[in-house]
Formats: structure tokens, sequence, C-alpha cells
């Protein structure tokens, strides 16, 4: 189990891009676990005067706002809900995706046929209307948001699961198990679905980056919740004010891109080390 | 052939049928219906009042009546009515369609145009600086949110330098002829359009690099090259052609999300397409107009992606074989 640890470690390390988006990606989760302490008080809360640059004010590194609110502690308390919602809606998509990709691949027939045509109906809608809709009439709380992130972008996970599956339902370790009378749910998800898994988190992980973009996008239309402070918000915010203070913009949206960057990253090192039969073309 | 094109285009209509039943799902929903968002914007507390438009609205009726209803009214085109602009809804979004088709166009048409010349250069200069250029270049484009590519572009070439307009679709008060007004739409476009193309572009890039290092391996260029075809010729008519392939794919996959991604960019360049119209109804909770928008922007993306199916047949002849 080490070995096999020390061997995948050693071929993710193996793609330097990879390991310099682990670091940012590190970062990132280390600035949000540590908004706390580093910004004691609320981000939404108004600590001087409005419009101050950045790198003027070595009280207020990044500057502040429109309203005079710090835009450092925004941007550390915006990097939980980010990696949050990122975090949460990509686990949903994946369990939608994997339950459905698993369901239609194993048994097939007329339930593979009505389960494809689901999933092309949810390709078809879209994604973001849909998740506007959701949350116009959900509400905009933060669950919502993650929900509707999370039932926009299962479908590529469930067509590779299905992929994965299809491959593996009739091979003889599959075949064995179904000699020794073991149940349906525990094929799937005993012995086939560890070994369809390494692409499927792979394509998970990417699916964060995605999640990621889509909350931004939606916070920064002032949909998102108002009660958390967010990257996309503080975008939103900004923009009336570009001709002056166009930094209130910029700062956020550098973040947004570093942190997709660095998940894109990070998924393509997963890639290389997981699927190691792909890394050579 | 017409054969083929008239199936294609049947798989629409279950495809149109699941999405107004999902749309039914979803009003039913809300907390707090429709009918009482309804009232409640026009200040209707009177109770004979409700009761007579209760019935007329149909929302006594159990709820398969209601279901059967819908179904019916949206097949008649028929999207229901809306209070706010005091018009039926179909009116409404078609009005500000073309201003997103157009939109979307522009988008695709600079995705396409950048991504496959980024690609097609790469691949033709693989490993060198040119090739990590551009594959940097598409790392970061594939990472940055569109709106706030499109902020930042507002600022540097709006902003600071006056090239374009700092949003809206027409120069107000300006309409003379209809080719002045043509220049003076596209003048507008280019950022918005850039803006959201530059993201697909990243995408088009990447799988057009590696697709067109796939084709080149293959026996049928060495024997263009043998036969004494020019470097360029075996690189436009032999290697794209064939690399363009999953480009294509691609594309009709990716029109929903671009049809997304317009009603954001729409919001930062204050155009006037159905992402403003969308976004104006979340707000105000005007749920039949969100609801038609889903509908036809779902019956869009469903008949451009039979379209592009069969433009793949048009330009794969092994498909048609099939």
């Amino acid at each position: 189990m080490l070995g096999l640890a020390i061997d995948f470690a050693r071929r993710f390390a193996r793609n330097r891009a990879a390991l310099v988006g682990l670091l940012l990606v590190i970062v990132v989760i280390g600035v949000a676990v540590a908004a706390p302490w580093l910004f004691p008080r609320n981000p939404l809360r108004i600590v001087g005067r409005p419009e101050i640059w950045p790198f003027v004010n070595s009280r207020y590194p990044l500057g502040t706002d429109s309203l005079g609110r710090d835009i450092a502690a925004m941007i550390a308390y915006g990097a939980r809900t980010t990696l949050l919602i990122g975090l949460c809606a990509s686990l949903t998509a994946t369990l939608i995706g994997i339950t459905v990709g698993a369901t239609a691949a194993y048994f097939g027939g007329w339930i593979d046929e009505m389960l494809m045509r689901f999933t092309e109906l949810f390709q078809t809608i879209p994604n973001l209307i849909f998740v506007l809709t959701i949350v116009s009439i959900l509400g905009q709380k933060i669950e919502y948001v993650t929900i509707a992130v999370g039932i926009v972008t299962w479908t590529p996970i469930a067509r590779l699961t299905r992929a994965e599956f299809m491959a593996l339902r009739d091979r003889e370790f599959v075949q064995a198990c179904r000699a020794m009378g073991m149940g349906n749910l525990r094929i799937m998800l005993g012995e086939i679905l560890p070994n369809a898994l390494p692409p499927v988190i792979v394509l998970s992980s990417l699916v964060i980056a995605g999640a990621v973009l889509f909350e931004s996008a939606v916070s920064f239309l002032g949909l998102g919740d108002p009660n958390v402070s967010s990257w996309g918000r503080l975008i939103g915010d900004g923009r009336t004010l570009i001709r002056t203070s166009w930094y209130i913009c910029a700062v956020p949206g550098l973040a947004i891109m570093l942190t997709v960057l660095a998940l894109n990253l990070v998924g393509d090192g997963l890639n290389d080390a997981l699927n190691p039969k792909l890394r050579d073309r | 052939m017409n054969r083929i094109v008239l199936r294609r285009l049947a798989q629409v209509i279950p495809l149109v049928l699941a999405v107004i039943v999902l749309n039914f799902v979803l009003i039913h929903l809300a907390p707090g219906s429709l009918f009482d968002v309804m009232t409640a914007e026009q200040q209707i507390s009177d109770p004979a009042m409700l009761d007579q438009l209760r019935h007329t609205y149909g929302v006594d009726q159990p709820t398969w009546v209601q279901l059967a209803k819908y179904i019916w009214s949206v097949m008649r085109l028929d999207l229901g009515f809306s209070y706010r602009q005091n018009a039926p809804v179909l009116n409404v979004i078609m009005d500000q369609l073309p201003a997103t088709v157009i939109l979307m166009l522009a988008a695709t048409s600079v995705a396409l145009l950048v991504g496959v010349t980024a690609g097609v250069l790469a691949s033709v200069r693989v490993n060198t600086i040119w090739d990590n250029l551009i594959s940097l270049a598409a790392v970061f484009f594939f990472a940055a949110p569109s709106f706030w590519l499109g902020i930042m572009m507002t600022v540097l070439f709006a902003v600071k330098l006056g090239w374009f307009p700092v949003g809206g679709m027409r120069t107000i008060g300006a309409g003379n002829g209809a080719f002045a007004d043509a220049l003076d739409v596209m003048h507008h476009l280019v950022l918005p359009a850039t803006a959201l193309g530059l993201f697909y572009a990243a995408t088009y890039a990447r799988v057009m690099r590696a697709s067109m290092l796939e084709v080149f391996r293959l026996d049928f260029v060495r024997t263009a090259r043998a036969k004494g075809l020019s470097p360029a010729r075996v690189v436009l008519a032999h290697v794209m052609r064939n690399a363009l392939l999953p480009i294509v794919t691609l594309l009709g996959l990716q029109l929903g999300t671009i049809l997304g991604g317009s009603v954001v960019i729409e919001a930062v360049f204050s155009w006037p397409g159905i992402g403003s119209l969308l976004f104006d109804s979340v707000m105000s909770r005007n749920f039949p107009m969100v609801l038609g928008v889903l509908v036809l922007g779902s019956l869009l993306v469903a008949v451009a992606n039979a379209t592009v199916d069969l433009l793949y047949l048009r330009l794969d002849p092994r498909i048609r074989a099939r």
C-alpha cells in the first residue's frame, strides 16, 4: 500500500505543472482555513475609507472596496465559500453521475436507454440558465446554489462511469462474483466501482474547477447567498466603479483564475498518475 | 439522407417534452405558488377576485390536469402571459432572442477562428516556443471567468483606450441605413464576443493541437507529402480537415454552455438579449418568463445540436455508410 502511494506520488510529481498547481491549491486551502485567525472579525464589516488602492495602506494590503470593506479579508473568507461550494457541488455531481452511469451500464436494456435520454436532457438544458432558474425558485441560499451547480455538472461523470462500467461488467471477475451469488448492489459498489473509479476521480477534480466558475458567475450576477463573502460577488459589487477603481474587480478575478488554474493543473497531474497508460499520448 | 435528417429532428421532440415536464415540476417546487407571486405583485386581496383568478388560471384543478394543460399550451407556443411586461411571454422573448443569437454566433466564430488557428500553429511548430506560448495562453484563458475577462477588457479597451463602446448594442440616435447599423452593432459586438469566445478558444486550441498531431502520423498524410503537395496544402487541405471532426463534436456539446455564458456576458455589457431578460425576471420572480426562457433556450440548443450532428454527417462520409 505504501509502495503504491509512493509510486503514485512519484508519477504525480513528474508533471511539474501539477506540482505548481498542488502548491497553489494548498495555499488557497491554507488561506481558507486560516481566515478566522487572520481576520477575526466579520469580513463584511466596514473598516476604513472606501476605495483605498492595494499596496498603499499596509493595514489593508489589497485595498478597500466601494464601501470601505477590507478586500484581503473578503478574499480570505471568499476562499472558504468558493472551496466549499466547489467541493460539495463536485461531490453531488459525482454521486448523481456514478449512480446514473453505473445503473445504466450494469443493467443495460431499457434502463440504459431511459437513463441516457435523461442524461441527454440535462445536457441540452442551458446549464447556467438552469442554475439561475433553480436559485430563483428555491431561493438565494448557499445550499441551493451548491445543489444547482451539482445538478448541471453531473452529465460528463455519468457518461464516463457508464463507459467504464460497460467495459468491466462482463469481465471474468464479475462473472465469478455473480456465480458466487453476490447481490447486484454489492457487485456494483464493491467489485466494479473500485476498478472504474480512477478516471472518474480525475473528472470529478476537474468538475470542482467548473463548479468554482459557476458559483462565481451566479454570485457575480448577485444571485448568490447575500450573507457570505464570495469572490464573484466582490467582482459584481466593484463593477460600477471600473472607471476609477478597477482593482476591486481585478483582485478577486485573479483569485478565481489562479484557483481554477491550479485545480485544472492538479486534475491533469492526477490523470497522469492514475491513468499511466494515457500518459504518453 | 432525408430520412436521417428527419429522424434526427424527430429526436428533438421528446427532449423538448421532457424539458416542459421538468419545468412543470420546478413550478410546483416553488415555495409559494406562481399564483401567489402574481397576485402579490398586483396587490389583489379580494377573496372573490382571487377565486375567480384561481379558476381562470386553473390552479383549482388536479395536478395532472394542470400538467396536461401546460404541455398543450406550450405545444401551441403559448408560454403564458408576463404580467410584468404586460405582453405574452413568447413575444417578449422573441424580441430579445435575435440579440442573443447574434452574440452566440459571434462568440462561436471567435472561438473557432482563434482556437483552430492557435491549435494548427501549435501543432505545426510542435515543441517550440510558439507551441509553449499557445499552450500557456490556453491554460490561462481556460481558467479565467468570462465575465471577469469582459470587465478587464472593458477597463483596458473601452475606458482607458476608448477603442470600443462600454456596453449596449447600438449607439443611441445613430440610426441611418442598414449598413451603418450593421457596422455599429459589430463595433459593439467585438468585446462581448471576444470575452465569451476566448474560453472556448482555449479548449479548441488544446483539442485541435492534439487531434492535428494524431492525424499527422497517419499514412495518407505521408502519401500526400510523397506525391509532392506543398506543406501548406498538406496541413490545410488534408490534416486540418480531418482534425476538425473532434472540434465539431465539442462545439455541439458546448452550445448549451455558450448560451449560459452569454447570459453572464450580456449582464456585463448590457447587451439587450434574453440574458438581461432572464436576469430581470429572476430578480422579480417572474416565473412564466424564467421558464419560458428555459424552454426556448433548450429548444434552441436541441435544434442547434441536431444541426451540428447533420453537419458532422456532411464532414465525415464514413458515418453515412452505417
